[in-house]
């Protein structure tokens, strides 16, 4: 009898709480708040950015465009102020790292553009007031990103064009497979990535950066490693023979879908194309997305997955690197249309270049092992940081 | 005066040179992609002489374990292959990641140039005869910058300073060829 008398005390509240919201969801009793006034006009800013601002709210508040603030950066009025002082700090940080560690210098720069500059907190505001605007600054973000890695392959393409040392059946399935990526992304997710997803991604994957360099900071990564070390070393001073092989070219004896053969050194290789292909558009993909991946990630997939030889592979995952970013940023721009600060780049380029002559300098009195385990603590922070704000709202992390 | 102003004071001069607009803006652009390119020259030629002993010692240590890898394939020895392809991967990654160091110094100045022509040009377009499409500053500037690169790389060996850095470079590329002892 109790137990009757429950269900339906049950029942009925039940009842009463989807009546509730029947007739919210109808509009009964909705509070009607006053409407926005809008900025109107695109403030000078043309393209998809000054159509975003004309129909961002109007004020001084966050997530408000005050058109008589003084402009900030991208153009925008009462955007921060780049501190060019503090960014060439950041981007001679960021060199330094470049020419010790290497790959964990691409990363920084995104963190500088995220947080450092205050650009991050600012594209926030505009969430909920205007999605566009935080939308279209997130590209301008991730655009950004790519430039200072992007760059580094210009120079690496040219000289290995120069040695010919580019093999072209690898580099036309990569190139053509980064190509797909480096467009496929930036027209697919161009203004439609908020600034906190975006954030939450790039936490995950420097998380996942900050995994693998721990691996390689443990007994058994170190192990790996010297074993390798060791084994090249044994090889070097067994081989008595003195000879110059760079004149030899790659020549390619056989073309095909699945399978493409070509000599080198008078040794036959072959690998497959579309595994060449498929890993262009995935590597392409995640650096076109996240602005960071792709000059680190191309060499180990082809000389561990693909199985080819380094001397094969440098050249062309250097092109391919620069093929995809060029594309990339090409179509961020052009499709996605994104805004673009030049002059936060040109200031960065000067801090990376002074930081990469410090670099050879102080490499010798902080050994690899130190470095590394900096930057094992430093990528899981961040990332955990950028994770946790990104797909959560606040951050796990002091 | 502002810095930005005295820039933009001086480089306004390009574009006044003949009187007729299109062919001041085309002649200007070139003039100013010319000028990013001879200081980026300028500072790659400082980055380059600061860190040439960095950069000929991890080239060297690359090429020879590259080479290293090939005797291992040609040898049949697998494992020495693996080991030494694998050693060659990680110097890779520290060649290419100097090479940003080289790469910024060189293309700084086309971003300063990028960034002024953003505040004096934007909005202009510049359309593709029977296609109806247009390109903005970005696009002519990048096509004078190669443009400008390609003459500078003719001219560059007869200049003083430019003279000194080219042939020290034609050196060095001579002798970073890889060797085996």
């Amino acid at each position: 009898m109790k137990k009757g008398i429950v269900n339906k005390i049950a029942l009925v509240t039940l009842l009463l709480m989807l009546a509730i919201l029947v007739l919210g969801a109808s509009g009964v009793g909705a509070q009607q708040g006053s409407q926005p006034q809008l900025v109107g006009s695109d403030l000078g800013l043309k393209g998809k950015l000054g159509e975003a601002i004309a129909n961002a709210p109007v004020g001084t508040g966050k997530g408000e465009i005050d058109p008589n603030a003084p402009r900030g950066a991208f153009g925008i009025p009462g955007a921060p102020q780049i501190n060019y002082l503090v960014a060439i700090l950041w981007a001679i940080w960021v060199g330094w790292i470049f020419s010790t560690v290497g790959a964990f210098g691409g990363i920084m720069a995104g963190v500088g553009h995220m947080t450092v500059y205050g650009l991050g907190d600012y594209i926030k505001t505009f969430k909920n007031t205007a999605p566009q605007v935080n939308k279209l600054l997130t590209d301008s973000i991730r655009t950004s990103n790519q430039f200072l890695v992007g760059l580094s392959s210009l120079l690496s393409t040219i000289n290995y064009l120069r040695a010919k040392r580019l093999a072209w059946p690898l580099g036309l399935a990569l190139g053509v497979g980064s190509i797909v990526g480096a467009v496929a992304i930036p027209a697919l997710t161009g203004g439609k990535v908020s600034f906190s997803q975006y954030q939450g991604w790039f936490g995950l994957f420097v998380f996942v950066v900050g995994g693998v360099l721990l691996y390689e900071t443990t007994p058994r990564g170190q192990a790996s490693k010297k074993a390798a070390k060791e084994a090249a070393k044994a090889f070097e001073q067994s081989i008595k023979e003195k000879k110059d092989e760079a004149s030899q070219g790659i020549k390619v004896t056989q073309w095909g879908l699945t399978e493409t053969r070509f000599t080198f050194f008078g040794v036959e290789f072959k690998f497959n194309p579309i595994w060449a292909f498929v890993g262009g558009v995935v590597i392409a993909a995640i650096s076109a997305f996240l602005g960071v991946g792709g000059g680190f990630l191309y060499v180990p997939y082809l000389t561990s997955i693909v199985g080819l030889p380094m001397f094969v592979v440098a050249g062309t995952s250097a092109m391919a690197v620069l093929v995809s970013m060029l594309t990339s940023i090409t179509t961020y721009i052009t499709v996605a249309g994104a805004a673009m600060d030049w002059g936060m780049i040109g200031v960065e380029l000067i801090g990376v270049f002074i930081g990469s002559m410090i670099g050879p300098r102080t490499q010798k009195y902080i050994p690899d092992i130190w470095l590394k385990r900096l930057f094992v603590v430093l990528a899981l922070y961040v990332g955990l940081r950028y994770f946790s704000r990104g797909f959560f709202g606040q951050s796990w992390v002091p | 005066m502002g810095l930005w102003e005295l820039v933009d004071k001086v480089l306004i001069i390009f574009y006044k040179i003949s009187g007729h607009p299109v062919f001041d803006y085309f002649l200007g652009t070139f003039l100013l992609a010319l000028l990013a390119v001879v200081v980026g020259e300028f500072t790659i030629s400082l980055v380059f002489l600061v860190n040439k002993n960095h950069l000929d010692r991890l080239n060297i240590q690359l090429a020879n374990l590259q080479q290293l890898s090939m005797l291992a394939l040609k040898l049949g020895d697998k494992k020495s292959y693996d080991a030494c392809n694998k050693e060659a991967n990680d110097t890779f990654g520290r060649v290419f990641f100097n090479m940003v160091g080289l790469s910024a110094a060189a293309l700084w100045p086309a971003f300063f140039a990028l960034a002024w022509m953003q505040l004096r040009f934007t909005g202009i377009e510049f359309p593709i005869p029977f296609t109806g499409l247009a390109v903005n500053y970005v696009f002519t500037f990048i096509i004078c910058y190669i443009l400008a690169r390609m003459f500078f790389g003719r001219v560059k060996n007869r200049l003083p300073y430019f003279r000194g850095i080219h042939r020290m470079l034609m050196e060095y590329e001579k002798s970073s060829a890889p060797k085996i002892s």
